[in-house]
């Protein structure tokens, strides 16, 4: 029943990121009015998914990787649902889109159906910790997508070479600060995702710090945006900014795609 | 009788400004010049639109040629009030789909001097309003033009034909705003009280920018400039020290040497915290040192590369036409169907006449012969009965008639013509 619905979410998503991408080369007012409502019809749908798997199950299915990557995506169309109505990015939508679409396909791709909750992870911590961790995530995603977007604006700007592209990206300025936005929300969820994910550690492996490798990542990209946060405070933007974000977030995607299987690790929602 | 659409009169491609203008109407006068032309006997229904590119009046009549001539004796009476001479070389007629093709064209700015600009359609819903007051607009020419009105907008909409800056100050107020997201919190720097940067600061400020500042070499113009525009005079010697604070900076004054060089500007981004800069260089020779553009945060467009940008726009319009045209002759198409399908309102009307007076007259004929037993009901029953008949067996040819697609409107003229012999309509 929720993999019917899964499919369903990824079958809009896929029209949505089409309809998005169609409004970039033909700007027609009704697809522009038409793609956000084609992604919150995905959004229903994915609600509905992870709601029915929830109240089957009594726990949200973030346990495995590929129910992780949909719980990821869900998050993600919300925040941009959010963010479309503030600031009509249409652009953006253009990438959040596809991406929701290709990790709510991977979702039911890779095998379906659940297998029992393993014992360890039977606990209040675990849809604590992975919603906020996932919201941190989704943020750093949407900061990602809007400095894709600078990086092309900036780049046609300055070669002076401009394409009919350019006409429908939001202003440097807007994009910038979109990006100091989510690098603002990203941060402090992200610490927060860090610091009940060691509690957690702290109740079942019994220390808070044991040098797991997820922690050891989760802990460099903390470093690094931290850093980054730091330097948009003090004249750190446009260019540069946004490349840094752009770095970071491939770097945080990579590790979550293939880092468990280099560095194998206690932490649950492993790719197997 | 069926009414045909036509438009005469002159624009800017047929009749030189003078012309133009000594045949103009003032919307002041619109009324009382609207009461004119409807003293004309073949004119039915008449729209007058004047703007300085041109002097149209949009009629329908039964008769097309006589209300052509009607008008151009109208405009001739117009022109000689101030002494225009001759018009026939200057005045152009259009007929039926020709005439609406134009009306659309006019309306969706593709006839305009400079093609997509956006004012006709504003004139065209006033003059239209003006003639709707005077009661001059029937059906035909209320429906024309709330068409061509449609057309405009979907022209507006579906091609990029009115989005692109052509000139050089919109261009660049056009690529400000690819840089910053308002004005209003920005700080506007002009370098020299030139006739260019004067006009380009106008136009920004009514894009919103409201802070700026005025410098030149002679502080005297400087001064003029800023009290006519609204911005504070700073002395030449000083606006180096002002750069910091301005976020637009625009160079055009006749200096030989460079004003502003790639390593003060550095220096500057760093202290303004890197909040991004934007140069436009309008002088005579370079204003600004060309490795600003090197620079992160900062952009600096020279002239030529906005004339270049304004070049490839203008081309982008041309092509962007070639669009909009398609759309007018689709919508135009999709008119005359709607005209067509008028005429053959009155076949329809004659043939359900004549279909009804066969049915009456052969159910009297019955009730008092064969049928003269019925009760009350079955003679309802038997009303009902041939009522449903007949409609069943119009059903089909009707809406053939009505219907009937553009290419078989030849068809359609046929069927029509069939249909009035084959059942005698006409002459009843």
């Amino acid at each position: 029943m929720d993999i019917t619905f899964l499919k369903i979410a990824a079958l809009f998503y896929l029209l949505a990121g089409v309809s998005f991408v169609l409004y970039i080369f033909f700007q027609r007012d009704t697809v522009s009015k038409l793609s956000p409502i084609i992604l919150a019809c995905g959004f229903t749908a994915h609600t509905a998914a992870l709601g029915i798997h929830f109240f089957q199950t009594g726990y949200p299915n973030v346990t495995q990787f590929r129910e992780a990557l949909s719980f990821y995506s869900w998050v993600m169309v919300a925040g941009y649902l959010v963010v479309h109505f503030k600031y009509r990015l249409s652009v953006l939508g253009s990438i959040i889109a596809p991406l929701a679409f290709l990790m709510t396909l991977a979702a039911f791709a890779f095998g379906t159906g659940s297998e029992a909750l393993p014992p360890e992870l039977k606990s209040y911590w675990l849809p604590v910790h992975v919603t906020v961790a996932f919201l941190g995530n989704a943020a750093f995603a949407l900061a990602f997508g809007v400095s894709l977007i600078y990086l092309l604006a900036e780049r046609q700007l300055k070669h002076k070479k401009m394409t009919l592209l350019i006409k429908r990206f939001p202003s440097l300025e807007t994009l910038d600060r979109l990006n100091y936005v989510f690098l603002v929300w990203g941060f402090p969820l992200m610490t927060l995702g860090i610091v009940t994910g060691s509690m957690w550690a702290a109740i079942h492996w019994g220390s808070y710090w044991s040098w797991d490798p997820r922690q050891i990542s989760s802990g460099i990209a903390w470093l690094f945006y931290g850093a980054l946060l730091h330097g948009r405070t003090t004249g750190l933007r446009g260019r540069k900014a946004a490349l840094l974000t752009t770095f970071g977030f491939c770097v945080v995607i990579g590790y979550f795609l293939w880092g468990d299987a280099i560095f194998p690790s206690r932490h649950g929602g492993r790719f197997d | 009788m069926q009414k045909e659409i036509l438009i005469v009169g002159l624009n800017h491609r047929s009749a030189p400004i003078e012309v133009r203008e000594s045949v103009a109407f003032e919307i002041s006068y619109l009324r009382e010049a609207l009461a004119r032309l409807r003293a004309y006997p073949a004119i039915q229904e008449g729209v007058i639109l004047s703007t300085c590119n041109r002097v149209e009046v949009v009629a329908a009549a039964a008769d097309g040629r006589s209300a052509a001539a009607e008008i151009k004796k109208f405009l001739d009476e117009q022109g000689a009030r101030r002494h225009a001479g001759q018009l026939d070389e200057h005045v152009y007629a259009y007929h039926g789909a020709e005439a609406v093709r134009h009306v659309f064209r006019v309306a969706a700015s593709l006839d305009s001097m400079v093609v997509g600009e956006p004012q006709i359609l504003g004139q065209l819903k006033d003059y239209y309003g003006a003639a709707q007051e005077a009661g001059t607009v029937g059906a035909i020419l209320h429906r024309l033009f709330h068409r061509a009105f449609a057309v405009a907008k979907r022209v507006r909409t579906e091609t990029g034909i009115a989005s692109r800056a052509v000139s050089v100050s919109s261009v660049a107020v056009d690529l400000a705003r690819r840089i910053f997201d308002r004005f209003d919190d920005k700080t506007v720097m002009l370098i020299g009280a030139g006739k260019m940067g004067g006009l380009m600061a106008r136009h920004l400020q009514s894009n919103g920018a409201r802070s700026l500042m005025v410098t030149n070499r002679t502080f005297e113009r400087a001064v003029e400039l800023a009290g006519s525009i609204h911005g504070s005079p700073i002395l030449f010697e000083d606006f180096p020290r002002y750069l910091k604070i301005a976020d637009l900076v625009i160079g055009c004054t006749g200096a030989q040497e460079v004003l502003i060089d790639a390593g003060a500007v550095g220096a500057i981004l760093k202290e303004r915290k890197h909040k991004p800069m934007f140069f436009i260089d309008i002088g005579e020779r370079r204003n600004f040192d060309a490795e600003i553009n090197k620079l992160d945060n900062a952009y600096l467009y020279n002239i030529d590369d906005l004339q270049a940008v304004a070049e490839e726009n203008l081309q982008e319009r041309s092509s962007e036409a070639e669009k909009a045209e398609t759309i007018v002759l689709e919508e135009v198409e999709n008119f005359t169907r709607w005209i067509h399908s008028l005429e053959q309102v009155p076949t329809i009307t004659a043939l359900r006449r004549r279909f009804e007076e066969i049915r009456r007259k052969e159910i009297e004929r019955s009730l008092g012969g064969s049928l003269k037993d019925l009760s009350e009901r079955q003679r309802e029953a038997l009303d009902d009965m041939t009522t449903a008949m007949i409609n069943k067996l119009l059903h089909d040819p009707i809406s053939q008639l009505k219907n009937n697609p553009r290419e078989e409107d030849e068809e359609g003229i046929l069927y029509a013509a069939a249909l009035k012999k084959l059942f005698g309509l006409e002459g009843k």
